[in-house]
């Protein structure tokens, strides 16, 4: 009895995403209608520590990293974990029957993982075979699911319920659980989010400049998303505001029936 | 007479290029005026100032601000007085030019691939895709918005990467009014476009 507690605990433990999801979808099922952020009074507390996580400890250690490193080396690093993100990006590709876009990732690993020295050097981007963006999420979006509730997981970011799917996909499926010693894992993912937070320092700047940063990331990656699982064509634009009035707009006609509400009614491709 | 005559010239020569101007379809317009608008920040590389003003006048003509600032403040936009709805667009348009600038500079090598276009949300819409393409990165998508007028295609809302410059603005100036009212959202953007203004003389000297 109390072994299985604890394995339970342990297990809570050591899969944090899947508890922290698990966590998310029970929450969501709660959720009033007509409304994308109906967590915003527990994910805006869960910003603000994010914020000064990263102003304390991540910022800092991306910016050292790029000044630190020469550029080749960051360059490699970047590569050797995007080279990871196209492996993904075939099975996410073909479970949506976009047979180009998984041959063409298909093409971008075996290449980059041989003549470019275990992903180090991209040259697949010289042979121009395109990168497609795709992942789990996109995959259930791709089939129907809506994106549920948006959420802000501590030390994750931002990310809505359905497309949890990709970092426990990653996580669990990932190289990280064939890394052996421990030590050598955490450093592969300690890593990998420096080189995540050193792409977004250009971006910075931009982030201080909003007036509800909170607002702005979460507007941002929800339209970004339904953006990526239309295929950048999407039939309307996400509408972000649900008390929209614009009378010359709408010419006295009703608005394309009820507004959707936003990514909890998506329409499907 | 000869004099009158050349005035007459002028008048149909002038009269033809705004008519050539209302017949492009959004496509060519995207396609000209970003060709041009690249144009401008590369011959005036280092002068950021000389650079906005080309620019702003370049794009002024295309973009309907009044729209694009009324969709921004969305409900708010009503229970706001003339003056205020002035002001409003004045530092929207600011923020805006100010922007998509510091962008430009970035992608001052890039070049705009125009994929296609369909009918907005009514027959008097219009959105263009396109594409930023710089050399050994992978392209950016870019979007325009555009409606007919009765002074022809204007630009009401512009997306990166499906990201809409108005839709992410509307929740957050939904909060700035609710707490300190229209004039406190006037009184934010102007006070951040003078500082940017400030910070660019900074840099320039």
């Amino acid at each position: 009895m109390k072994n299985s507690f604890l394995n339970k605990q342990r297990f809570a433990m050591r899969n944090p995403i899947l508890f922290i999801a698990a966590l998310g979808l029970l929450a969501g099922c709660a959720t009033p209608r007509n409304n994308y952020d109906p967590l915003e009074s527990i994910n805006r507390p869960i910003y603000s520590f994010n914020e000064g996580v990263d102003k304390v400890v991540l910022r800092p250690l991306a910016k050292g990293w790029t000044d630190i490193m020469p550029s080749p080396v960051q360059k490699s690093v970047h590569n050797f974990f995007e080279n990871i993100v196209d492996l993904f990006a075939i099975p996410a590709a073909l479970l949506q029957g976009k047979g180009t876009d998984a041959a063409n990732s298909l093409g971008r690993v075996v290449v980059n993982t041989t003549a470019g020295i275990g992903g180090l050097i991209d040259v697949a981007n010289v042979l121009e075979i395109p990168k497609s963006e795709e992942d789990f999420g996109q995959v259930l979006g791709f089939w129907g699911l809506p994106s549920g509730p948006y959420l802000m997981l501590p030390l994750l970011g931002p990310v809505t319920t359905r497309d949890v799917v990709d970092p426990v996909v990653r996580f669990t499926a990932g190289p990280t659980t064939y890394i052996n010693p421990e030590g050598a894992r955490y450093a592969y993912t300690g890593i990998n989010a420096v080189d995540a937070r050193a792409q977004l320092l250009p971006l910075d700047k931009m982030l201080d400049d909003q007036y509800d940063r909170y607002a702005f990331i979460r507007d941002t990656y929800l339209q970004r998303r339904w953006f990526k699982v239309h295929d950048g064509n999407p039939p309307y634009s996400l509408p972000m505001a649900a008390d929209f009035e614009d009378p010359q707009v709408n010419n006295g006609t009703p608005v394309a029936s009820p507004v959707p509400a936003a990514p909890g009614a998506e329409s499907q491709p | 007479m000869k004099k009158m005559k050349w005035l007459l010239v002028l008048a149909v020569a002038l009269m033809s290029g705004s008519v050539l101007a209302a017949n492009e379809t959004p496509e060519q317009i995207v396609r000209t005026v970003s060709r041009d608008v690249l144009d401008i920040i590369k011959k005036n590389d280092k002068d950021t100032a000389r650079v906005r003003d080309l620019v702003d006048a370049k794009v002024a003509p295309l973009a309907d601000y009044n729209r694009m600032t009324k969709l921004a403040v969305g409900r708010y936009w009503l229970s706001a007085t003339a003056e205020q709805q002035q002001a409003l667009v004045r530092e929207f348009r600011q923020m805006l030019v100010r922007t998509y600038l510091s962008a430009l500079t970035i992608y001052k090598n890039a070049q705009v691939d125009v994929k296609g276009s369909r009918t907005g949300n009514s027959a008097d819409e219009v959105n263009v895709r396109s594409e930023v393409i710089l050399a050994g990165q992978k392209p950016i998508p870019l979007d325009f918005s555009f409606e007919k007028t009765d002074a022809g295609w204007k630009v009401y809302d512009i997306s990166v990467e499906g990201i809409s410059f108005i839709n992410n603005h509307r929740n957050q100036f939904s909060t700035i009014i609710q707490k300190e009212g229209v004039d406190g959202l006037i009184k934010q953007l102007s006070d951040r476009n003078s500082s940017a203004r400030a910070s660019v003389v900074a840099n320039t000297k």
